[in-house]
């Protein structure tokens, strides 16, 4: 994008399965594309014990967040991402 | 029935429909090769002389079937020798499941000899990849691998698996392949939208690539964009979806495209794209290339929607769903006018171009001239570039026609990447869907004869032709050998320039001709390297001599290599520097 938008703050819920490398899909994504990774805590889910969730701050203009958003959609161990 | 690990890969491979598979043995997947022993009445084994060859092989297969291709190597260097073959794949989203052995579980992360992290070096190049821990986990993710690969917009998936795993027995299941995974329908609201869009433009220009080929929306396409009597452009991984013949289709687009397909771009008041992912070597500069037109973008990946480009209308699903229904939407029209604005540019092209010839004949005498160049060749050079009488017609664009002129519609197509490609890209006149394998994202010197190795297999041993340069071909002509192993009649045409011709040719527009590195003094006898690997080689420095090498090669059940001695000053055109937009197109 050659277009200059505002970064902002913004925070993420991942849901990841509880498996070995899920975490290192998600961070590597962000190195390799160039994205931001400002805080980062993992643990596993309560309800469902084969679930991770991982809450990140990240930040970025409008385009970086919702390519954000769809590239960690297209992770098959990411079950769902929120904005929050 | 209980199986060990290895038998339990490939009955589940079989139940998948694999009959082919590309590979190299090692120390980890002994016991995998072991198990091919026994089966191979139901899956041959196709052994290269190195993995990435197997990997760009697995590539081409899939790539000319649109089915998964397979490619199977060892741990350590095995697996490290597959990554650029995976990334290659992953880039041009072909499905392809590669299985590599591991040192056993108890030695993982002990640096152990051959032990290597694959799973991690090719995170950012598969779609998903998995190291098999359990035996019991095995059959479930080689089904889900071969899911996965299929599924939505295709590509690599990787299963790595520790020699213990494939020793360990369990209860095998004969599970039935997945399906693959549902996409979603588009809303016939955003839909509506887009036909609204479409009737509403005065100059619809269609822009399709490679996701039209993946999930065989050609026709469909056809169909489209003869209702909205729109042009066709195309990227080099889509250049097969529309007949050559169709007179609304103006071949390639971006960089290296046609000057009336960038033309008829620029023009555009509304561009469809489709299956496309706007590549800057398709784009050039984004702001340029959307400044004056509107985008409606239609690809199956919605990671693709605003990536590259702002569309103001996006459609994420399959091609072959959404086109049809698209097409019932839209109003049939034609646009005289606008299609009138095509041929003024081809009349254009014609006068731009007009005293092509002569330029390149002075050209050549200069290049005949050109003591120092002599020198850099050495006495070889010197001889080969005496050979070539200038102003003989012994052009690329001439070589492409001849070799067409021996090919059929389905004859495959493979190239390796550099000024051979774009010229196959531009001039080769393609009519038939997956006839045309090519690097086009990762752009892979060395490509080119493993994926003609994969499409001849995959189509019965059939002819196909490989056009290569001699630094990419290079890079992996010991696959050559593979194909004199296995009978397999593939017709190498090597431009040979004697220089890493793109890199040249980017050096003379933009470097002021430093000439770093790119001048090759090799002495490779091409015809005599052929003998020696087995298969048969000529030496074409005329149409004429072209014309009886062919001749030979096309009667030959076998491989045969072709040297064409080409201007060592041919360059592509148009280009469209880097960054650039339609306005900056150098034409000659």
């Amino acid at each position: 994008m050659d277009k200059v938008l505002s970064v902002e703050n913004f925070t993420l819920s991942i849901i990841v399965a509880n498996r070995a490398g899920a975490l290192s899909r998600v961070t590597g994504l962000f190195s390799r594309r160039g994205y931001n990774i400002d805080t980062l805590t993992v643990s596993p889910m309560v309800e469902d014990v084969t679930m991770s969730r991982i809450i990140m701050t990240s930040s970025g203009d409008e385009a970086t967040r919702k390519q954000i958003i769809k590239q960690l959609d297209k992770l098959f161990d990411v079950k769902e991402v929120k904005l929050i | 029935m209980k199986l060990n690990g290895a038998e339990i890969l490939v009955e589940t491979l079989i139940a998948h429909g694999v009959t082919d598979v590309f590979g190299f043995p090692g120390g980890t997947v002994i016991n995998l090769y072991d198990a091919l022993y026994d089966y191979q009445d139901q899956i041959t084994h196709y052994l290269t002389c190195h993995e990435q060859g197997a990997a760009h092989a697995a590539d081409g297969y899939a790539r000319a079937t649109g089915k998964t291709g397979v490619v199977i190597a060892t741990s350590g260097p095995g697996a490290t020798n597959l990554v650029t073959g995976i990334a290659t794949a992953y880039l041009d989203s072909t499905p392809m499941v590669a299985i590599t052995g591991n040192v056993a579980s108890n030695l993982i992360g002990k640096d152990s000899f051959q032990e290597v992290d694959i799973v991690g070096i090719t995170m950012p190049v598969t779609k998903h990849n998995y190291m098999v821990k359990h035996i019991e986990e095995l059959e479930e993710i080689v089904r889900e691998a071969f899911q996965i690969a299929r599924s939505g917009r295709p590509g690599p998936v990787l299963i790595d698996i520790p020699k213990d795993v494939q020793q360990a027995r369990c209860e095998f299941h004969g599970g039935k392949p997945k399906p693959l995974l549902p996409i979603a329908s588009v809303r016939e609201e955003a839909l509506a939208a887009a036909a609204e869009m479409i009737d509403a433009s005065e100059r619809p220009f269609v822009y399709a690539g490679g996701g039209l080929i993946s999930c065989s929306a050609g026709e469909a396409l056809r169909v489209f964009a003869e209702r909205i009597d729109a042009p066709v452009g195309l990227s080099i991984m889509g250049l097969t979806a529309l007949d050559s013949r169709h007179p609304l289709k103006h071949g390639l687009t971006g960089m290296h495209g046609h000057y009336v397909a960038s033309k008829m771009n620029a023009d555009a008041d509304l561009i469809i794209g489709i299956g496309v992912r706007f590549s800057d070597r398709a784009t050039g500069s984004t702001s340029k290339y959307q400044e004056k037109t509107k985008i409606i973008h239609i690809d199956i990946d919605g990671a693709e929607i605003d990536k590259n480009i702002d569309s103001v209308i996006s459609l994420v699903g399959d091609a072959a769903e959404i086109l049809p229904r698209l097409t019932e939407l839209v109003k049939r029209r034609e646009n005289p006018t606008w299609i009138a604005q095509a041929e003024l540019h081809r009349q254009e092209a014609k006068r731009l171009l007009a005293h092509e010839g002569e330029a390149q004949r002075e050209q050549e005498q200069q290049s005949l001239l050109q003591q120092d160049e002599q020198q850099l060749l050495g006495q070889e050079g010197e001889r080969r570039l005496e050979q070539r009488a200038p102003g003989t017609g012994f052009t690329p664009q001439s070589i492409i026609h001849m070799v067409r002129g021996f090919t059929t519609d389905d004859t495959v197509i493979s190239t390796d990447v550099g000024q051979h490609q774009m010229w196959v890209a531009q001039e080769y006149d393609f009519c038939v869907p997956r006839t045309l394998l090519t690097s086009g994202g990762l752009g892979t010197m060395g490509f080119g004869m493993g994926a003609a190795i994969g499409a001849s297999v995959a189509r019965g041993s059939a002819r196909t032709v490989l056009f290569t340069g001699d630094g990419s071909f290079h890079m992996n002509m010991n696959e050559f050998v593979t194909a004199v192993t296995y009978g397999l009649p593939i017709v190498v045409v090597i431009f040979n320039n004697g220089s890493l011709g793109m890199v040249r040719q980017w050096q003379n527009l933009f470097f002021n001709q430093r000439y770093s590195n790119t001048t090759l003094k090799r002495k490779t006898d091409y015809p005599k390297l052929a003998e020696a690997f087995g298969g048969v080689g000529y030496r074409a420095t005329s149409l004429d001599e072209l014309q009886a090498a062919l001749d030979a090669a096309f009667a030959y059940d076998g491989p045969v290599m072709i040297e064409c001695l080409i201007d060592i000053n041919e360059q592509v055109f148009p280009i469209i520097p880097a960054g650039g937009s339609f306005d900056d197109m150098i034409v000659k």
